[in-house]
C-alpha cells in the first residue's frame, strides 16, 4: 500500500512536469508573438552602409573585359569588340532600380562631356527576370519599359538588353547599378557596385582614359 | 503485482512524453533563432502563422508576419513612383482558399543619400499584412506568394517572389 502511494505520487509529479512544460512552451510562443507585433508597430529605419547587398561576384579589375554580343532596342547586334581601342563605361542598370534612376542623368552629362574626347558609355539593361528566349510577351514588356526609361532620361548613348546573360562573366551582377570602367587596351580599371557620386564616376572615367593616374 | 507493472508502464510512458516535449521545445527555440544563412540570400522572410483555423466560407482576417533583412528596405504596397515595384501578397487559384482582400501597412518615408530630395515609401524591419481569407471546408496547404523588390542605400536586388506556406483549416 505504501509502495503504491509512492508510485502514484511519482506519476503525478511527472504528469505535473509535463503540464508545466506545455504551459512554458505556450508562454514562450505568446511572448515571441507579442515581441514581433511590437516590432511591427514601431518600425524604424535602420541606417545602412554601402555594400550591404551581397555583391556575390569577384571583381574584374585588372582583367580584360569579357566580350559579349547583345541586342539593342531595335534588334541590332552590338559587340564589345566593336568598341576596341576606346575607353568605356559599361553601366548595368534596371528599370525598377531607384539608384540607377538617380545616376542616369550623371551618365548623360558625362557622355556629353567626355564623348568628344573618346569615351563611350554603354548602358546594359539587366532586369533580373531571366526571360527565356521564346518568351515574346515577357521580352515585349521588358522592351517597352526600357524604351520608356531611355526616352524619359534622354539616354543618348547605346542601350543594350539582356544583361542577365552576362551575369557569370561580369562577376554575378547580383545588384544594380554596377559600373565597369575599361581602358583603351580593353582592361578593366575599376568596378563600382552601387551608386556613389558623379565625382567618383568622373574619376574612374579619367582613369579609363589614361588621365590623372 | 499486476497493478505495480501497470503503474511502471505509466511512469515509463510519461518519461518518454516529457523527453519528447523537451526535445520539441529545443527544436522550437532553434527555428526561432536568427537564420543567418537564409537572411544572407533572402531579403524577406515569412515568420508566422504556419497554421490558421477559420470558419469555412466566411471571410476571416489573418495577420501575416514578415521580416526584412537588416539594412535593406522594400517598396511599400504603394510606392511613390510608377517605375518602382510594389509589395504584393497573393494566393494562387485552386488553393481551396481565396484572398478576399489584403490590407498593407503604410510605408515609411525614406531617402537615399544620393538623392535626399526624393522621398520613397518603404518597409523595413518587421511588417505585417492583414489578409482576409475565405476557405473551403477542410485542410488546405496554401502556397501564398509575396512579391517584393529590395534595396539598400546604394544598390538594388532584382524583384523576387517568395512562397508563404500557410496551413489553412476551414471548419
Amino acid at each position: 500500500m505504501k509502495r503504491n502511494t509512492i508510485v502514484i505520487g511519482v506519476t503525478l509529479l511527472i504528469l505535473a512536469t509535463f503540464a508545466w512544460a506545455g504551459w512554458a512552451n505556450w508562454m514562450y510562443r505568446k511572448q515571441a508573438a507579442e515581441h514581433a507585433l511590437a516590432s511591427a508597430s514601431h518600425a524604424e529605419l535602420i541606417p545602412s552602409a554601402p555594400g550591404d547587398v551581397p555583391s556575390g561576384g569577384a571583381s574584374l579589375t585588372g582583367k580584360p573585359a569579357p566580350d559579349f554580343t547583345l541586342e539593342d532596342l531595335s534588334g541590332n547586334k552590338v559587340s564589345l569588340s566593336s568598341y576596341k581601342g576606346k575607353p568605356l563605361l559599361i553601366n548595368f542598370w534596371a528599370t525598377w532600380c531607384g539608384p540607377c534612376k538617380i545616376e542616369t542623368p550623371w551618365l548623360v552629362e558625362l557622355q556629353n562631356e567626355y564623348g568628344p574626347k573618346g569615351l563611350q558609355i554603354i548602358g546594359i539593361s539587366t532586369e533580373g527576370d531571366d526571360l527565356k528566349a521564346g518568351d515574346k510577351e515577357g521580352w515585349a514588356h521588358d522592351k517597352a519599359a526600357i524604351a520608356k526609361f531611355v526616352k524619359q532620361e534622354h539616354m543618348q548613348y547605346p542601350v543594350l538588353i539582356n544583361g542577365d546573360s552576362l551575369a557569370t562573366a561580369y562577376g554575378g551582377l547580383d545588384a544594380m547599378p554596377t559600373s565597369v570602367y575599361v581602358d583603351k587596351e580593353g582592361k578593366v580599371v575599376a568596378m563600382q557596385l552601387g551608386i556613389s557620386s558623379k565625382d567618383d564616376m568622373e574619376a574612374h572615367i579619367r582613369k579609363a582614359m589614361g588621365e590623372g593616374q | 503485482m499486476i497493478a505495480q507493472k501497470y503503474i511502471s508502464r505509466i511512469i515509463v510512458g510519461s518519461l518518454i512524453a516529457v523527453g519528447s516535449a523537451a526535445a520539441f521545445n529545443q527544436q522550437d527555440s532553434l527555428t526561432n533563432s536568427p537564420r543567418q544563412s537564409v537572411l544572407k540570400s533572402q531579403a524577406v522572410e515569412y515568420l508566422y502563422p504556419e497554421q490558421v483555423s477559420v470558419a469555412a466560407g466566411k471571410p476571416t482576417p489573418v495577420t501575416l508576419h514578415f521580416r526584412i533583412q537588416q539594412n535593406l528596405h522594400i517598396n511599400s504596397h504603394t510606392p511613390r513612383a510608377e517605375y518602382l515595384i510594389p509589395t504584393v501578397f497573393s494566393i494562387p487559384d485552386s488553393s481551396g482558399v481565396k484572398l478576399a482582400n489584403a490590407t498593407y501597412p503604410a510605408g515609411t518615408d525614406f531617402t537615399l543619400p544620393a538623392d535626399p530630395d526624393q522621398k520613397l515609401s518603404v518597409y523595413t524591419g518587421d511588417f505585417t499584412i492583414q489578409a482576409k481569407l475565405v476557405s473551403n471546408p477542410g485542410n488546405h496547404l496554401v502556397e501564398a506568394k509575396l512579391r517584393y523588390q529590395a534595396c539598400d542605400q546604394t544598390q538594388c536586388l532584382p524583384p523576387k517572389t517568395i512562397t508563404v506556406p500557410i496551413d489553412v483549416i476551414g471548419k
